[in-house]
């Protein structure tokens, strides 16, 4: 039984000379007590950092508050002893890879009761209870490292569960869990809400399936200024909004019999863990157009980039320009192919911004093409005053403008993104389509786009392949 | 800049992950040391290989005493990087995790003699010299470099100096200095 | 036997034989080990492995040995045989125990900070993502045409940087799952001492003096 209270809250992250930024400004809300609630708000907007300062973490972890508190019942957050917070409040996080200290399943529910001092003759049945609660007690002894992500993220719920925390705090948990694991999830927590009174926040970007469970919605705005509670006929308007921006009435074309192809799939087998992925018969993709890849979270689009990167293994054939892709040495394989990776930060090698251009034009394999347009794509983007600016210190959008840019000036015959539009704003996304566009028309590139958001996409894509049922297929559709 | 001696989990947890870091670069990079030994074994150069690479072996201290600016952190980061390679099967087997410790405690010293109050150039070159004389002095032992001629002895010293001055004086330096321009260790550790 | 005592008597009968000289007893170390590993069943594939692997600095010592020094033949062959040692008792040790229980048993045997056992531990497990980072950073560098080798600055860079985010979600994770350092914690599995552990341990030093001193005479 907890109410959650957030009064006059500002948080900020200090800078090296001393200036502190507010990350969240004087925002208040109360979370009622046995809800389920949903907080939402653009990439960027702190909803990350709000739930990391009830959950705790914040600002031992890092930050600092300039103002205000987060009362759990009537107790200031940060004067509950850490041992005692356990049983209070748990969190869920986004990466599902960095949230295990031990190897296997069990140990890793074990290690939580022990520290909670739990008395070990207690321990197995609240381990059993808690496993047997998300449906997963086969996966007990498992290696934690083999499981896919929504495997991961259930072992994450069962670990709360185990430790009877009475608030459970998710951030942005579904990122890489299919839908079937999703629709398990929610309908527990919906359980653990109704049948044991527990008190329920996950933050999320994506309104999407979530109408049917929650009480509350909660709107943090993309400054972090302002954090209200919508009432129930705006709470509606808002999901209803959110529902996939309507594309049913885009058509693409389907590919050409005289379209040529240049990376084909062969019997290819694609598996995550001990999980099948991916099992297609054939399918290729085609030289000199921009095709779309789109299928659910944790359904395998990311990880057919990576095998066409090279950096996933595969079964079966995966031809690029009829080679193997398997069999290509990667300083050959990348000067055909270069991935656009989703986190921005793998993308760097330097410090600053204009270093990162500098290094691209230098082994551009159309130098003479980007050397002039470089500052024209820089002001597009507003990027242009941002030259001396070390590159982990951009904001989310800035990033990935920078990424796409950088990656653009390569000029590499196939180019893939994973995920390129996320966090950036409305201008910023025109901006970045523009230019991919006419890049790919004028360097004669091929793109294979996988991307959730779907708006305007229709002026940038020749073809749309969807991924279900673990296999790939192109549609007409848009949608 | 306030650094406390106090080690936290996160401090731990990071240190840990640089030393299997560069565990894993060394092993995935190449063999490396496989390959030069072989080649040199036949005119009895082989144990020259070990001098060749040991740079890259004891990296790992001096920039965990560079980054952490703690008491024991040089020493630490070896240890921990021994004790991963034992695990995951390196050459020297039980002795790695005494190796570890004699790499550790050769690199802290150079932070040792400057008080802990130095991290520049100059310790780290304090660090590259305290390394190459502690860890040869180990192998006069545990590999028998005490037994060969006066000549061969003071190249292999020559060459160790010069591969720990390379790898754990100047790349190290390069490292640290990328890292200093981002100021993400400042904020971060604590 | 208990891990922490495992591992001590490892390290110092490897410690000892860096310092002696009788190839008779590393070869004996090296048998004992080697049955200790045969007992664990190992894979065949690592058991060549585990003879290949210290094949190498073996030789090259031994050959060293016979050509640019005159200590003979005595003393190579115990330089040989002492890798041998060093690899099987150091393989019999890691072989027959997970790290998790090494771990478990510093914690409550060696009286080892809980933030050091479990620090290292939760790093250690993410040693498959380590690998793959690895090579995405390189994949990284020859996509922008600049290839990463064993010495460019950015490859240990993006490491550390790589280092420096995953360990503050760890740290951060094991923190809401309850994990506080320096407070009390309970075991569900209790890790003793025993009598005959320790027996094992004097046992089997008094017993390697005894040798050591034994053919030292003759």
């Amino acid at each position: 039984m907890a109410t959650i209270s957030v009064n006059h809250l500002s948080f900020s992250y200090p800078t090296e000379d001393g200036q502190k930024p507010l990350t969240l400004a004087d925002i208040s809300a109360t979370f009622p007590n046995g809800g389920f609630s949903l907080l939402t708000g653009p990439s960027g907007s702190g909803k990350s950092t709000l739930m990391k300062i009830i959950s705790g973490l914040y600002p031992k972890f890092g930050g600092l508050i300039t103002a205000g508190e987060v009362r759990l019942n009537d107790t200031k957050i940060s004067d509950i002893p850490e041992t005692d917070r356990g049983q209070l409040v748990a969190m869920m996080f986004q990466n599902p890879n960095q949230q295990f200290a031990m190897d296997t399943v069990e140990r890793e529910l074990i290690f939580a009761l022990e520290n909670q001092c739990v008395a070990p003759a207690d321990m197995m049945a609240r381990v059993d209870r808690a496993l047997d609660y998300v449906e997963i007690s086969q996966l007990r002894h498992r290696q934690l490292n083999s499981l896919s992500g929504g495997e991961k993220q259930k072992v994450a719920l069962a670990v709360i569960i185990a430790m009877q925390a009475d608030t459970i705090l998710l951030d942005e948990p579904f990122a890489s869990v299919d839908p079937v694991a999703r629709q398990l999830l929610l309908a527990k927590l919906s359980r653990l809400q109704h049948e044991e009174h527990k008190t329920i926040i996950i933050s999320d970007h994506d309104l999407e399936d979530y109408d049917a469970y929650i009480d509350h919605l909660f709107v943090l705005n993309d400054t972090g200024d302002s954090l209200v509670l919508l009432n129930d006929k705006a709470a509606q308007q808002k999901m209803a909004t959110f529902k996939r921006q309507d594309t049913s009435n885009q058509q693409l074309l389907l590919p050409k019999k005289t379209d040529e192809p240049i990376i084909s799939a062969n019997n290819l087998k694609l598996t995550a863990g001990t999980s099948t992925l991916l099992t297609q018969p054939k399918i290729d993709f085609f030289q000199h157009h921009i095709t779309l890849l789109t299928g659910a979270n944790g359904t395998g689009k990311s990880t057919l980039l990576l095998a066409i990167s090279k950096l996933h293994q595969y079964n079966g054939s995966l031809l690029l320009n009829q080679k193997e892709i398997a069999k290509i040495r990667p300083n050959r394989l990348y000067q055909q192919v270069a991935l656009v990776f989703q986190d921005a930060d793998q993308q760097f090698l330097n410090v600053t911004v204009s270093e990162e251009l500098a290094l691209s034009l230098k082994n551009s394999q159309a130098p003479a093409y980007f050397k002039d347009r470089i500052p024209k794509f820089l002001e597009k983007l507003q990027l242009t005053q941002l030259q001396d600016q070390v590159v982990y210190t951009l904001s989310g959008g800035q990033k990935k403008k920078l990424q796409i840019l950088e990656m653009l000036i390569m000029a590499t015959p196939v180019l893939l993104f994973d995920e390129p539009f996320t966090g950036l704003d409305f201008s910023s996304l025109q901006a970045v389509m523009t230019i991919m566009k006419q890049v790919a028309k004028d360097c004669q590139q091929t793109m294979i786009i996988v991307s959730h958001q779907l708006f305007g996409l229709d002026a940038l894509v020749d073809y749309h392949v969807t991924l279900e049922n673990k296999q790939l297929q192109y549609v007409e559709g848009l949608a | 800049m306030k650094y406390s001696n106090a080690w936290h989990l996160r401090d731990i947890i990071l240190l840990t992950l640089i030393a299997i870091f560069f565990g894993v670069i060394y092993w995935i990079i190449g063999p490396l040391y496989n390959v030069l030994t072989v080649a040199l074994t036949p005119v009895g150069l082989g144990p020259g290989a070990n001098d060749i690479v040991m740079g890259i072996w004891v990296m790992a201290g001096p920039l965990s005493g560079y980054v952490f600016k703690k008491v024991g952190s040089a020493t630490l980061g070896e240890f921990l990087g021994s004790v991963v390679e034992m695990f995951l099967g390196g050459q020297w087997g039980a002795s790695t995790m005494i190796s570890g410790v004699v790499q550790g405690v050769a690199s802290e010293l150079g932070f040792t003699f400057t008080g802990y109050k130095r991290y520049d150039w100059f310790s780290l070159n304090l660090s590259v010299l305290t390394t190459t004389i502690v860890t040869f002095g180990w192998d006069m032992i545990r590999n028998g470099y005490s037994k060969y001629h006066i000549g061969l002895l003071i190249a292999l010293f020559i060459i160790r100096l010069i591969s720990t001055w390379i790898f754990s004086g100047v790349l190290v330096k390069a490292i640290v200095n990328l890292l200093d321009r981002t100021h993400l260790m400042q904020t971060q550790t604590r | 036997m208990n891990p922490s005592l495992k591992f001590l008597l490892a390290v110092l009968i490897a410690l000892e034989i860096s310092f002696t000289n009788t190839w008779t007893v590393n070869l004996g170390l090296a048998v004992i080990g080697l049955l200790v590993i045969l007992s664990s069943r190992p894979s065949l594939k690592r058991l060549v492995l585990l003879f290949f692997v210290p094949l190498i600095p073996a030789v090259a010592l031994a050959v060293a040995i016979l050509l640019q020094s005159n200590a003979g033949i005595h003393f190579a062959l115990v330089l040989f045989t002492r890798i041998y040692a060093y690899v099987f008792v150091g393989s019999a040790a890691t072989l027959t125990t997970s790290v998790a229980d090494l771990v478990m048993s510093l914690e409550q045997n060696a009286h080892i900070p809980s933030k050091f056992a479990y620090g290292f531990l939760g790093a250690f497990n993410l040693l498959p993502k380590i690998v793959s980072e690895v090579n995405v950073i390189r994949a990284a560098g020859n996509m922008r045409g600049q290839a990463l080798h064993i010495w460019s600055p950015q490859l240990y860079f993006k490491a550390i940087l790589a280092s420096l985010d995953w360990s503050e979600n760890l740290a951060e994770a094991m923190t809401s799952h309850g994990f506080s350092e320096d407070a009390p914690r309970t075991y569900f599995k209790q890790i003793r001492i025993r009598w005959w552990d320790w027996l094992i341990v004097i046992g089997s030093l008094a017993l390697l003096q005894v040798a050591l001193f034994g053919l030292h005479l003759q």
